[in-house]
């Protein structure tokens, strides 16, 4: 089940979503992290970052609602106590990269490419939703999105994957941007602006009012969007949103994803990825698909 | 260690009005898990919320563990289901656990669904034969399973005045040691409602007493992964940059902190 992006090979065409996994360790005890095609880790930000106050959680219909507020241990602790972790992997690791200038994305990523990590590319968050300097502004803007993706294509030849925002009017011109800057894939979709509120207290459940939803209650949007992007650009799509069991996975390749990131669900089972995994293998048998390939964007549309 | 582990419901009862104790079977988390720790349970396998429920370890020994809870929300009324024999997917144990109590004398306090990490240390330090005093508080006599026993150091108060001290835990507190005749030595360890904890809170930073205290709040994951628990902490200057030192997880930094160390339970 090999899938190839850039010239990276990956030994199962699933992912960790950022900010789901953490940094890998924390579940080492739990899970073979191995056993994933790769992880994303958790956005990592030029500075340490304590994040929004709380409550920054709020549990929804089939999804929650997040707004941690990119809280994370700044680029040079990164350096220091997670990239030696991460090194000792056999899976592929993807840095994910969150900023509010392009100059903040560009002296991260350049400390990360002097880190002497294995990592074999970079996920750039250009669709935090929670924090005005969380990237959003890049990603609702196709010149921003395009300026940064070349000027970050040109400090490295590491795998490069743009992450999309659904709360945007056309997805697909900010991944044509992203394209159009040089970036090998694109990631779609980041979580979906929502709000809930407590009718007793009569306050928001988040603190921040607004937060990202996530989870199963997001999947028909995800689809949506990736059926939207892949139509929309050459590269590669990477579908995000909502994942939870295997028949999703096999949603998501057919409306073009060539990969698909788990995400809210690895709370509930960080081992959802793995048997999701052996789920697809025996799905690829039963039905005599020869290449992962034979699924990827294969939706039979009904005639107009 | 963290473990990810099948359980098995030995046995599942109502203990007081409104109140249940599961005990389950098992090993692992049993063998590695300490009083104040907790599991983070899914309580079914076609269970269609994303978020796991945190419960606090009530009891662990004979590769078993015990969780008390009030049916409030949707999991735990489908937990109050539980057969013997059913199957229970948990993760754990999880968080910090009580410690430094064999110094001073400890006052336990809980209340409401705060009852577990309590009992859990009351059975530590019987074995362990460190004298302490144990405070349970509750709205009425239906509410409480323990019996008020001042003799032996276990004091109930209820909300009505039903059974045991009338008045909340902190009035206990008042009648227990009048005057406000506290011993020196005096360390609380604390859970409960949140209302409850902050009483308790600000009554031990009134009165120099030393006090730990076991939140509860939201929570997904449980390892430090979502980054959803957070907890503010008490800092007088705060770095321009900086992580989990203003805002501290519930999940890995706690769930139990002092009462100096946060802001407010509530």
């Amino acid at each position: 089940m090999l899938i190839k992006i850039k010239d990276i090979e990956f030994a199962s065409p699933l992912l960790t979503a950022s900010g789901t996994y953490g940094y890998g360790h924390e579940v080492q005890d739990l899970a073979n992290i191995n056993e994933w095609g790769g992880i994303i880790t958790k956005s990592v930000t030029l500075n340490p970052r304590e994040g929004n106050p709380p409550p920054r959680i709020a549990e929804t219909p089939s999804g929650m609602l997040n707004s941690i507020g990119l809280a994370n241990l700044g680029v040079e602790e990164y350096c220091r106590e997670i990239v030696p972790f991460l090194n000792k992997l056999d899976t592929k690791v993807i840095i994910n990269i969150a900023g509010s200038t392009i100059e903040d994305y560009l002296e991260t990523l350049g400390i990360l490419e002097s880190a002497n990590g294995n990592h074999v590319g970079y996920e750039i968050n250009i669709s935090c939703p929670n924090v005005k300097e969380g990237g959003i502004e890049f990603g609702v803007s196709c010149g921003l999105t395009e300026t940064l993706t070349s000027e970050i294509r040109n400090l490295t030849d590491k795998l490069l994957i743009m992450k999309l925002s659904p709360n945007v009017t056309r997805i697909e011109d900010i991944a044509k941007a992203s394209e159009n800057g040089g970036a090998d894939a694109v990631s779609a979709i980041n979580t979906v602006i929502g709000m809930s509120i407590d009718i007793k207290s009569r306050r928001p459940k988040l603190h921040t009012k607004f937060g990202g939803l996530s989870g199963p209650a997001i999947k028909p949007i995800a689809i949506a969007n990736i059926h939207k992007v892949y139509k929309a650009v050459a590269i590669p799509v990477i579908g995000i949103g909502g994942v939870s069991n295997v028949d999703d996975v096999i949603e998501f390749l057919l409306a073009g994803a060539s990969m698909v990131q788990i995400g809210t669900m690895n709370y509930q089972d960080p081992n959802l990825g793995i048997d999701i995994k052996k789920k697809l293998l025996q799905y690829i048998n039963d039905n005599n698909i020869d290449d992962i390939d034979q699924l990827i964007g294969k939706v039979d549309v009904h005639c107009s | 260690m963290i473990f990810k582990e099948t359980s098995s419901v030995v046995s599942n009862n109502k203990i007081a009005k409104g109140i249940y104790q599961t005990i389950l079977y098992a090993p692992d988390i049993s063998a590695y898990s300490h009083p104040g720790q907790f599991v983070n349970i899914l309580p079914s396998y076609n269970w269609k919320n994303v978020m796991r429920r945190p419960m606090s370890i009530a009891s662990q020994g004979n590769d078993e563990i015990s969780i008390i809870y009030k049916p409030i929300g949707e999991g735990t009324r489908i937990m109050t289901n539980w057969k013997e024999g059913s199957q229970v997917d948990l993760i754990g144990p999880l968080g910090n656990y009580w410690s430094n109590y064999d110094s001073g004398y400890p006052i336990l306090i809980g209340g409401g669904v705060g009852i577990a990490p309590i009992l859990n240390l009351h059975t530590q330090l019987g074995k362990k034969h460190i004298q302490h005093i144990l405070i349970m508080g509750a709205k009425n006599a239906q509410e409480h399973f323990l019996q008020h026993d001042p003799i032996n150091h276990t004091y109930i108060s209820t909300d009505d005045g039903s059974v045991g001290i009338n008045g909340n835990v902190v009035d206990a507190l008042k009648v227990i040691f009048p005057d406000g005749d506290y011993p020196a030595n005096g360390k609380i360890f604390s859970c409960g409602p949140p209302m409850m904890m902050e009483s308790v809170r600000k009554f031990a930073l009134e009165h120099n007493l030393c006090c730990n205290l076991a939140l509860e709040t939201i929570m997904a994951c449980g390892i430090g992964i979502c980054q959803g628990c957070a907890v503010e902490r008490k800092i007088d200057n705060i770095a321009d940059y900086s992580y989990r030192t203003h805002y501290a997880l519930a999940c890995i930094d706690g769930p139990i902190f002092t009462a100096e160390e946060i802001v407010s339970c509530l």
